[in-house]
């Protein structure tokens, strides 16, 4: 909304942005990062998807409506810049612990102790990358701040990275400063958590953990790097809690998952760098935001016939209201992620199944009967304008939502087949997947490739 | 309280804002006769909000006109860029006044 708004009154319109009660601190945080901190806002009292009709309209008569008119035509309050440290400067002297209650106390770190940034160790990151410290990969929202290389590494330094992950880093900021993604979105209510997976030879030269446990910490690649992209989202996108972080719940930042390519190569299947339009053998980052998700346990049987009913079923029970990115605000948009456990994903290849035909077959079986769609998006969660038919009729999503006006039709969970993401991964030895609940456009599925190439010499640091 | 385990001098880990601080727009003297467009994320009842509206303004205001947010598409979907792209030029093809902007919730 304040997005919309700003670019109103930068054409010359005066604006009123409805904001309900509890959101109005959000609003304030965001509008700086717009440049527009005096933005008038309209309080909506409480919030509207509890109220009667009547609770409604009385909130909105005897509240709102005198906050518009006053944001429309009377005085609004003069903004005054912030004044903020230089990007290179020293902002703390002290010891271990004092640093550290420093940055915790300024918001700059997430409740556990960080490595002290300090220009030594920010230099060391540095000398893993040919890139410029100044090279700028983006402006992310909601702050406006530029993604720069020195800003990576400082958060790298602080995260418990190691300097050789610096490539990677820098291709995990590339992708959240991508528009497809749409990092803007990472302080949205359902607080949903991005999930990086990664590809290619740099799993083993890093050291990834590719097998049982591959979600867990106690990997120093998997879980700094993971721990990096939160701090870089708090840091220099500015999605802090209470602040432009709206999360209702939250979750823990993810450990990197990294993809099984010894099996993925052994039973012929593709890595999901190649289905994101890489080459094999490629390294790559893929982020993608997940609400959550489940733990499909023992998925039994011989064959895919016996075994992928349970899968079909599993995904299904994983989505809710987030069919809305299906057939709504994302059309299109949803991408379920499915971690496969090797030994599943080798016993459906073993009946010839290419990666291809379990999306298909997830595609065709994965799905829920018409009058859930809508009741769901129209009935419970007060979204009244979606409805399959008059969507069809008007060309907006395709045939498969009204292949007949039966209420009770089978209808997918996603536009096409390509839509699922398969990744094999996890436990060598147990028969187990784990199926992510996908925030749509608001956290969209986007790979970057790791510039090795860019990655400097090691050279040992010079003194005096 | 001081530590023991040496002297760190920690750098900043934000960047600088690009942005700068912009303008608003004039206010408008009032809203009688004026246009007002209706801006929308199609959730949160917005469209009964702006029915409310609509009916206790035209008490004060007999001559103000709106432009429903259908006009405009979802400011908040996956077309968000390009609908809020298009904002200054639809603005001036309905001669709006002035823009109320829905649901932040």
């Amino acid at each position: 909304m304040l997005r919309a708004s700003v670019a109103a009154e930068s054409a010359g319109i005066p604006t009123a942005t409805l904001v309900c009660e509890g959101f109005l601190g959000l609003a304030a945080s965001t509008s700086v990062g717009l440049g527009m901190p005096n933005i008038p806002v309209a309080a909506v009292p409480g919030h509207t998807g509890v109220q009667s009709k009547e609770e409604l309209r009385r909130n909105i008569l005897g509240v709102t409506m005198d906050d518009v008119v006053r944001n429309l035509t009377g005085e609004v309050g003069h903004a005054e810049s912030e004044t903020e440290p230089g990007a290179r400067d020293v902002i703390f002297k002290g010891g271990f612990d004092e640093v550290n209650q420093y940055f915790y106390e300024n918001e700059l770190a997430d409740g556990l102790p960080i490595v002290p940034p300090t220009r030594e160790k920010v230099e060391q990151f540095l000398r893993c990358t040919k890139r410029s410290p100044d090279e700028v990969l983006g402006i992310l929202l909601p702050d406006s701040r530029a993604a720069t290389v020195w800003s990576i590494a400082v958060n790298g330094v602080m995260s418990g990275c190691r300097p050789e992950y610096m490539s990677v880093l820098i291709a995990l900021v590339e992708a959240m400063a991508d528009p497809y993604y749409g990092v803007e979105h990472s302080g949205n209510t359902p607080g949903g958590e991005t999930l990086i997976v990664l590809n290619g030879p740099i799993i083993k030269t890093l050291r990834f953990n590719y097998t049982q446990g591959v979600m867990r910490d106690g990997f120093m690649a998997n879980t700094s790097i993971g721990r990096f992209w939160r701090l870089y989202l708090r840091n220099v996108a500015g999605f802090l809690p209470q602040k432009n972080d709206k999360a209702t719940f939250g979750n823990t930042w993810r450990v990197v998952v990294a993809e099984n390519e010894d099996v993925v190569k052994e039973i012929g299947w593709k890595p999901l760098s190649v289905d994101m339009g890489y080459e094999a053998g490629d390294n790559t980052v893929t982020v993608s935001r997940f609400t959550g998700g489940n733990h499909i346990s023992s998925i039994s049987g011989s064959t895919p016939d016996e075994m992928l009913p349970y899968l079909a079923d599993a995904v299904v029970r994983q989505y809710s209201w987030q069919i809305m990115f299906t057939v709504g605000q994302g059309m299109g948009t949803l991408r379920p992620l499915i971690l496969l456990g090797p030994i599943i994903a080798r016993t459906i290849a073993s009946w010839g199944w290419s990666k291809e035909e379990l999306k298909q077959y997830l595609f065709d079986h994965a799905r829920i009967p018409a009058r859930e769609y809508e009741r769901i998006l129209r009935d419970w969660t007060a979204k009244p304008i979606w409805n399959l038919e008059e969507e069809y009729r008007l060309g907006r999503i395709p045939r498969a939502f009204f292949e007949s006006d039966d209420p009770d039709r089978m209808v997918p969970l996603v536009w096409e087949p390509d839509d699922y993401m398969i990744v094999v991964t996890g436990d060598p030895a147990r028969n187990s997947a784990y199926v992510f609940a996908h925030n749509g456009v608001l956290g969209y599925p986007v790979t970057k490739k790791i510039d090795a190439a860019a990655a400097a010499p090691r050279r040992a640091t010079k003194k005096g | 309280m001081a530590s023991n385990d040496g002297q760190y001098e920690v750098l900043w880990p934000r960047s600088p804002r690009q942005v700068q601080l912009k303008p608003l727009a004039r206010r408008l003297d009032t809203l009688e006769g004026k246009t007002i467009a209706q801006l929308w994320d199609f959730v949160f009842r917005g469209d009964e909000v702006y029915a409310a509206l609509e009916e206790g303004l035209k008490e004060r205001y007999p001559n103000i006109r709106w432009v429903s947010y259908k006009e405009f598409g979802n400011t908040h979907g996956g077309e968000e860029r390009e609908v809020v792209a298009a904002l200054p030029r639809r603005f001036k093809e309905l001669k709006v006044d002035a823009a109320i902007s829905g649901m932040g919730a």
